[in-house]
């Protein structure tokens, strides 16, 4: 059989009709194919167990890392108010339209970024751009800001378009819109988006791409109150970034409130009145609290808008603030210099009748001008003048008429013709002037501040590689030269003297609360230090310029009714004309009332003459702050603040 | 042989409720995977599942109508079919309408047909009229070929769609048909070595762009993630998060979030293995088993070669598709859209299987009763 069988295996035909029965063939095929459906389902079945049974729990994590995003939740930033409770600032929705990279389909990204060009005019390519590199980096899923600063419609247009372009965000957070109106802009500042740079730093903070900081001022200086604690909310999104639903939520919470030190009214009045003096000039006013350190006006022409910053930046504005001469941007009050003139004679008096160089029977002649001899060629000789001939005049005298001579013997000392008289010379002015924290940051809680200049013969032959000559000390005597110092170093210098000696920080925030109004910095003064010149000292300094008021140089600066003390000051500055004078800044510091010293007034006018324009200022800033103070019927006492409720 | 000529009458009551399963199965994953888009199905007659229900009711029409009529009718009519069913193909090409860049409807009557679907089931008839004509003519090389030309024709017009999967699937049908019908197996080794020689030459030369892109991304979808990826990686997480028991029936979050697309049709069976988890896949393999099983009963009862091939022809096209789309679903074979029978939405298809069943309970009712005792 079996050869049979091989020998007929070569005709098939004859096999198949021969030997098997056609149906058992079938159905030998037919279980043939019931064994491939059964292989089929163990193959599906087997793939299915390893994704479903074996890594079900790995695609579990995966499933629920798709839906489940933890965002921050932004806490609501700090508010503002004056020392009397007004508030300055308030939260107001701003719209900005944002990219998640993380949830934009890649072939989508064209479309979508042609589509924002469209509804917003941002050109394409600079999304396409914003998308790439989000998608590039560590984090895609946080918003990235394609536009800023939407106006109402405009976000609610394009919210209606988001479905057609998943990963597409309209976020809503709050920016900050000042009522003060500009007055308060130097001392507020602004906020503004983080930047890459201050965000690397922040990151670890809570901080996210999107947030808001303060940029300038007090909304900068006070960051890490106005701030609050950063949220989070665990919410589930759909597979276009939707959010469906929140599933839990760690609340945020909200930033410290700030009241400013300021007095809203009076630095209202302030601005208007320096603005009447200053013809458009730079000017600047400061208003300090003799016994804390409270900054009660703080004014700084010209001014600037900081609602531009707030939401999109104003760019026009901006331009336009940034070529301007004056420098809008720049707090005149604290970030600029100048020659302190005639009211640093506060100091060279003080440093004398400390030093024993003067007392206050010290008299000294003005003949109009001073001459001296060059050391080396009598026949030389050089002149300093005096602004007029004064004549006899003991330190009451000196202080009162502002004369230049008695305040060039005080300091320089006078050695030729017959006479002899020993100043403080350098080294001990100087250390007098820094005792009054000159030639250094005051350290007041807005930043920017200029350390001013506080010359000696050190810093001479490193500046200049010059030696130091007697008329430096002169011309230092009377704070010309190479001094230099801010309005509101000088306005500590007065609250010093009017105090009795006590060197106080500046402030224009007074206390810090929790959004429950509980005290978290207390309003306590800060003292840098002791001015080192006695209380008996002070006395004849402050008697001194009170006379300088009421019968001296600084007259104009009385005010009717209110005893008040001051210097006036007319500091030149620039390359003298043709005529032989020079322009002048005008400024005068003064304190008031003169027997019971309550605040110090500085003020600074770009041009104009001391005792002409600074003084009849201080004199209305003084009149409204007293007189409307007094016109009170709670009697409220000037400096002491006044309960707030937010 | 003591040959009588009444119907056995037989009816396949398994058949049928493995069919009617699966079909409330699938409406319930469209229920699902469309609750978020449409909401509950109400009165409205456009919502998917109202539609499929539709379908359904017209499938199983034509699944009784079938079972009435005697098999035997459509031999002559076999041609006819097939040639109409060709035009249909041809015509889809140059006026039909298209859908993810491939033409695949035309519009008939307000509804969307796809004749692929149709074509499927003409070609199988053909094929199982030519087989049994040429039945004890099978070793020629004339009758092999001419059937391969019969289920290329179709394959070719739906590859041009581009519908690779459809074409595929005619192609088993020849294949299994062929294999039943006894071919000379020097052929078939020979179309297997010319195959192969010819496989890489036409993956590279012919190949569309995007069949290359399609099977780019099955070996690395997280290349793209959001993109051509998208589905493969959502639909592996989807079934993978479903786990032993499932979310729950309508509490899938990939599905109800929408990120598992086309979650009706080429998609279905994430919906539901990610909602009724494995153990809600087992039920439809189950289904699905019990359902090819009997076809094959058919197969192995009929009384002719014609309607053996038949069964065949449509057991195997069943089969094919069931394997690819869950091998697609859970990325054992690349991304190739063809339907799920009788789950996924699509009236075609549901119509054209629904029918199909018809005709197998036609060949297992008119059978001749004869007596294998002489």
């Amino acid at each position: 059989m079996g050869i049979l069988a091989n020998g007929r295996r070569r005709r098939w035909r004859a096999e198949m009709a021969d030997e098997v029965d056609p149906r058992t063939r079938v159905n030998q095929k037919l279980w043939v194919l019931r064994i491939v459906i059964v292989l089929a389902f163990i193959a599906l079945t087997v793939q299915l167990a390893r994704l479903q049974l074996v890594q079900g729990h790995e695609f579990q994590q995966r499933a629920a890392l798709n839906q489940l995003r933890i965002e921050p939740v932004v806490p609501s930033r700090g508010l503002i108010y004056d020392r009397n409770g007004v508030p300055v600032v308030e939260n107001v929705p701003g719209f900005s339209a944002a990219i998640v990279a993380a949830d934009i389909p890649k072939e989508s990204e064209l479309t979508i970024a042609g589509g924002l060009q469209d509804l917003l005019g941002v050109p394409a390519v600079e999304t396409t751009m914003k998308i790439e590199a989000a998608r590039d980096s560590l984090d895609p899923f946080t918003p990235v800001i394609i536009k800023d600063g939407l106006d109402e419609p405009t976000a609610f247009h394009v919210r209606e378009q988001l479905p057609a372009m998943p990963g597409v965000q309209i976020v809503v957070d709050p920016v900050r819109h000042y009522t003060g109106g500009d007055v308060l802009s130097d001392v507020l500042g602004y906020t503004g988006r983080v930047d890459e740079e201050d965000f690397a730093a922040l990151k670890d903070k809570g901080y996210i791409a999107s947030d808001r900081i303060g940029k300038a001022g007090v909304e900068a200086q006070y960051q890490q109150y106005l701030r609050g604690s950063v949220g989070r909310k665990e919410i589930e999104k759909d597979a276009s970034g939707r959010e469906i639903r929140t599933l839990a939520t760690d609340p945020s919470k909200p930033g410290n409130d700030l009241v400013l030190s300021i007095d809203l009214d009076l630095q209202k009045k302030a601005t208007e009145l320096v603005q009447a003096s200053a013809n458009g000039g730079q000017g600047a006013a400061v208003v300090m609290d003799v016994h804390t350190g409270e900054v009660l006006a703080l004014v700084s022409l010209p001014m600037y808008d900081n609602n531009i910053f707030s939401g999109k930046i104003d760019e026009t504005k901006l331009e336009q603030y940034l070529n301007d001469p004056k420098k809008p941007l720049v707090n005149h009050a604290l970030a600029e210099q100048y020659a302190p003139g005639s009211i640093f004679k506060q100091i060279t008096g003080a440093a004398a009748l400390q030093e024993g160089v003067a007392n206050p029977s010290t008299t000294i002649t003005s003949h109009g001008y001073i001459q001296i001899p060059n050391q080396y060629d009598p026949s030389i000789r050089y002149t300093f003048k005096d602004w007029r001939e004064l004549g006899t005049l003991d330190f009451y005298g000196g202080i009162a008429m502002s004369s230049d001579v008695y305040f060039y013997y005080l300091s320089g000392g006078y050695h030729a013709y017959g006479e002899n008289f020993d100043g403080l010379g350098i080294e001990r002015l100087a250390r007098y002037a820094r005792q009054f924290g000159l030639g250094r940051l005051t350290g007041i809680d807005i930043a920017g501040e200029a350390e001013g200049n506080i010359p000696d013969e050190a810093w001479k032959k490193k500046t200049f590689g010059d030696d130091w000559f007697l008329g430096d000390t002169y011309n230092m005597g009377i704070g010309q030269g190479f001094v230099a110092a801010t309005p509101i170093q000088m306005v500590r210098v007065t609250a010093a003297v009017a105090n009795g000696g006590t060197l106080l920080t500046p402030r224009v925030v007074s206390e810090v609360r929790d959004a429950n109004g509980h005290v978290v910095v207390p309003n306590t003064p800060k003292i840098e230090g002791s001015v080192g010149v006695s209380g008996a000292n002070l006395a004849i300094l402050r008697d001194a310029m009170t006379q300088a008021v009421s019968w001296g140089s600084a007259n104009a600066g009385a005010v009717a009714g209110l005893k008040v003390a001051g210097k006036t000051g007319t500091a030149e500055f620039g390359t003298p004309h043709a005529d032989g004078t020079s322009d002048t800044h005008a400024w005068f510091s003064g304190f008031a009332p003169a027997d019971d010293p309550q605040i110090a007034v500085t003020v600074f006018l770009e041009n104009g003459v001391g005792a002409i324009d600074a003084a009849p200022l201080a004199s209305k800033i003084l009149d409204y702050y007293f007189h409307r103070q007094l016109q009170r019927t709670d009697g409220g006492v000037a400096g002491a603040p006044v309960g707030v409720t937010p | 042989m003591n040959l009588r000529n009444s119907p056995t009458r037989e009816f396949d009551f398994i058949l049928l409720l493995a069919a009617v399963g699966l079909t409330i199965y699938g409406a319930l994953l469209i229920y699902s995977g469309s609750l978020t888009t449409y909401g509950s199905p109400g009165q409205a007659l456009s919502h998917p599942v109202s539609r499929q229900i539709v379908f359904a009711a017209l499938g199983l029409a034509a699944m009784l109508m079938f079972s009435r009529i005697d098999y035997r009718l459509l031999g002559p009519l076999s041609l006819t079919l097939y040639v109409v069913s060709i035009a249909a193909l041809l015509f889809v090409l140059a006026v039909g309408s298209s859908a993810y860049g491939s033409r695949r409807w035309i519009i008939i009557a307000g509804t969307q047909v796809q004749p692929s679907e149709i074509a499927k089931i003409t070609t199988v008839i053909m094929l199982a009229k030519f087989f049994s004509d040429n039945e004890g003519n099978m070793a020629s090389l004339r009758v092999f070929a001419t059937s391969m030309v019969i289920a290329a024709v179709p394959a070719a017009l739906v590859l041009v769609e581009p519908d690779l999967g459809s074409a595929l699937v005619f192609g088993i049908i020849w294949l299994a048909m062929v294999l039943i019908a006894g071919p000379r197996p020097l052929h078939l080794g020979a179309l297997v070595a010319v195959g192969a020689a010819l496989a890489p030459i036409a993956v590279f030369v012919i190949g569309h762009d995007y069949q290359k892109a399609r099977f780019d991304s099955w070996l690395h979808p997280d290349k793209d993630p959001l993109g051509s990826g998208f589905n493969i990686l959502q639909a592996q997480t989807s079934i993978g998060s479903g786990g032993l028991l499932g979310k729950g029936f309508t509490h899938g979050t990939q599905t109800q979030l929408h990120y598992l697309r086309t979650q009706t049709t080429d998609y279905v069976f994430s919906v539901g293995a990610e909602e009724l988890g494995f153990i809600g896949a087992m039920i439809l393999f189950a289904l699905f088993i019990a359902l090819l099983f009997r076809c094959l009963r058919v197969a192995g009862l009929a009384d002719d070669s014609f309607g053996r091939l038949i069964a065949v022809g449509v057991m195997s096209f069943i089969l094919f598709q069931v394997f690819i789309n869950i091998g697609v679903n859970i990325r054992l074979v690349p991304v190739t859209g063809v339907p799920l029978p009788l789950v996924s939405q699509g009236g075609s298809s549901l119509i054209t299987v629904l029918g199909s069943l018809g005709l197998l309970q036609s060949i297992l009712g008119h059978r001749r009763k004869r007596s294998r005792r002489t």
